[in-house]
């Protein structure tokens, strides 16, 4: 049996293979497609082989929100966008990450997650409470005084101390949960600037979480920040460079922007598209980009931005120009932050736009790469509450109506549970001349909730490929991801081997 | 074919429906927020040809300051809190605001409405609430979709 298998493995037993099955007896659908292309399949899969090396590089792709729904829905869209068959479409991680297991979301306290904790336990190994973020159990929600002892390590702070270089990017504020998990320890995610920690807060020490990167201990510090949330690093008092009459939010004085640049002379910050064009990777070893005041604009509606902004596939491949230069690897995050917040708005059109904008980032990040030496997660922090119902037709637009209910009025493929697409003590509204595909459609939903739709409670994906990637596989916790990532990577024993003084 | 007939007698009764890329009042011309801008604040050649004219715009009323106010905020997609009381950084840049003649009957913020008046371009101060437009539709009329 071991045997068999072993030979199962080996490139050369897929020729054999094809062999086996024309030597079958002819089976009547044998010549059809699907049958065909599911056996083309079913020999890649024979001729995948485990990847047992050391990960020279981890890059952890959270696509914030992206529930199974939104992945089908997302292929779907990318498919029909360009014109061609959207079901059978393939978007680049299912192609390119070919481990794949079931991620359970919940955390210490909560059946359905926020991004704070689910951040935190893919970059530190542990569950968490709702609302924290690089903090274990022990810690109190919104209490400062209850941070202390309760910190939790993030494989970003192992990484420079083991000498590797780093990164985080997201769409979002840089400041928000997802990439705050990379470096901040904090009771409360809403703490990210001065403006908003509590007295409690202040009185006990606590630092709000863009002071937190600023002041980051580990090694020499993020090799690249990119993202949205300029106003939480400048003061009251400064003039935003984007909107002349909008200012800066810290109450501290602090200019934060200023004192990453005193830090690194051999660094570039840049606000726009055009300055970050203009970085060479080669000559710069710090990148730090701030390009907007809260988060970064929709992929749908980047184009109309005033300053300009990189895509999240541009920022991805210009980290990985800046990182890849150090010799010993690197970790990287790269958060698509706002699938959520079109899911939290109810339309979504914007978030599967952002999800292909994700997928095409993911490729930029593979083409980069050695995908030997790269360990390559996606996954998600948490679900939605969109679903995909009804018979529509093969190739009926995903965006469109799949059919009637008993109301005699059109509904929707795609729908909230809950969210601001309910109307409030009335009935549904008939959507028989509306235009369901316009990007600002808000999709039917249940539950009047105007202010946001929710999260959801239902598993995630993970993707993977690379070193140990075949180690996700099956239904897991989401804490999982961590303890892969520095498993493949070794890098709690390259730590050791620093701070003791052994050779590298 | 009797459905057919049925459900547009049906939209006519209600008197809210519309069809995409048409008024109530075929004559006015519908503007889309998206067609507002070409980048950033810059306003499109539409937008420009459009001011001091009739127009038709569709969006969500955000939450009045108070009840008894003229005029509101139109936005893209709903706002769920009032644009004077929530730090301005969570705002968008494409909103307009629309000033009516009467007071206003607040409309849910997750209801779209169809809004039609004049279109009126130019950096404006209101002095009243100081709140700051670059759009504005004054003599507005509303009806909910
Ligand atoms: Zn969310």
């Amino acid at each position: 049996m071991k045997r068999f298998t072993k030979l199962f493995l080996s490139g050369a037993s897929v020729a054999l293979m094809a062999q086996a099955a024309n030597a079958q007896q002819a089976l009547p659908q044998q010549t059809d497609s699907y049958f065909v292309s599911a056996q083309q399949e079913l020999f890649s899969k024979l001729a995948e082989q485990p990847n047992t090396g050391r990960a020279k590089n981890v890059i952890l792709f959270v696509l914030d929100g992206f529930s199974i729904p939104t992945l089908t829905a997302a292929r779907i869209y990318e498919g029909q966008s360009r014109g061609v068959d959207g079901e059978s479409n393939v978007l680049s991680f299912e192609k390119l990450l070919p481990y794949v297991a079931l991620s359970k979301t919940y955390t210490h306290d909560s059946q359905v997650a926020d991004s704070a904790p689910t951040a935190t336990a893919m970059t530190t190994g542990v569950k968490s409470l709702n609302g924290t973020i690089g903090v274990t159990q022990k810690v109190t929600l919104e209490n400062c005084a209850s941070q202390k002892g309760a910190e939790a390590e993030s494989i970003f702070e192992l990484a420079e101390k083991a000498g590797l270089s780093t990164g985080i990017i997201s769409t979002a504020r840089i400041t928000h949960a997802t990439p705050a998990a990379a470096y901040a320890h904090t009771a409360f995610r809403d703490w990210e600037s001065d403006a908003t920690l509590s007295e409690e807060a202040k009185q006990n020490g606590c630092k709000d979480i863009a002071a937190q990167l600023i002041d980051w201990s580990a090694g020499n510090g993020f090799e690249v920040v990119l993202g949205g949330g300029r106003s939480n690093f400048l003061p009251e008092s400064a003039a935003d460079p984007e909107a002349a009459d909008k200012t800066g939010a810290r109450k501290d004085g602090r200019n934060l922007v200023d004192e990453w640049k005193a830090k690194y002379n051999d660094g570039a910050y840049v606000w726009n598209k055009t300055e970050f064009d203009a970085v060479d990777a080669e000559k710069t070893e710090h990148l730090f980009g701030l390009f907007e005041r809260s988060h970064m604009q929709y992929e749908a509606d980047r184009a109309k931005d005033k300053g300009g902004e990189p895509s999240l596939a541009e920022m991805t491949g210009k980290a990985i120009d800046v990182l890849s230069k150090n010799k010993e690897g690197f970790v990287l995050m790269v958060e698509a932050g706002r699938i959520d917040h079109a899911h939290h708005a109810g339309n979504a059109a914007r978030a599967l736009a952002d999800t292909v904008a994700a997928a095409q980032a993911l490729q930029v990040a593979y083409d980069k790469v050695n995908p030997q030496e790269t360990l390559i997660v996606l996954t998600a922090d948490h679900s939605h509450t969109m679903t995909i119902n009804g018979y529509p037709k093969r190739n009926n637009p995903i965006l469109g109506i799949a059919g009637t209910g008993d109301d005699k009025k059109p509904y929707t493929t795609l729908s909230y549970a809950n969210g601001p697409g309910a109307k409030l003590d009335e009935p549904r509204p008939d959507l028989t001349n509306v235009d369901t595909t316009d990007l600002d459609f808000l999709q039917p939903a249940l539950v009047p909730l105007g202010e946001s739709e929710t999260h959801g409670g239902d598993d995630v994906a993970i993707f993977a490929a690379g070193p140990w990637a075949h180690l996700f596989r099956g239904v897991v916790e989401q804490n999982l991801i961590y303890h892969v990532m520095a498993y493949a990577s070794q890098l709690p024993s390259r730590v050791k081997a620093e701070t003791t003084g052994a050779v590298k | 074919m009797q459905r057919r007939d049925l459900l547009k007698l049906l939209s006519f009764g209600t008197g809210a429906l519309m069809f995409p890329g048409t008024s109530a009042n075929a004559a006015v011309p519908v503007l889309k927020f998206r067609e507002l801008y070409v980048r950033g604040d810059e306003l499109s050649d539409l937008t420009k040809s459009l001011d001091g004219k009739i127009v038709q715009m569709t969006g969500y009323m955000a939450p009045p300051l108070k009840p008894e106010v003229r005029f509101f905020v139109l936005t893209k997609l709903p706002m769920s809190v009032c644009p004077f009381c929530e730090s301005e950084a969570q705002w968008p840049d494409d909103l307009v605001v629309a000033y009516c003649d009467d007071p206003i009957d607040v409309v849910r913020y997750t209801d779209l409405i169809d809004v039609e008046g004049k279109l009126e371009l130019g950096f404006w101060k209101d002095p009243e609430t100081q709140f700051v437009s670059l759009i504005r539709i004054t003599g507005a009329t509303y009806v909910k979709r």
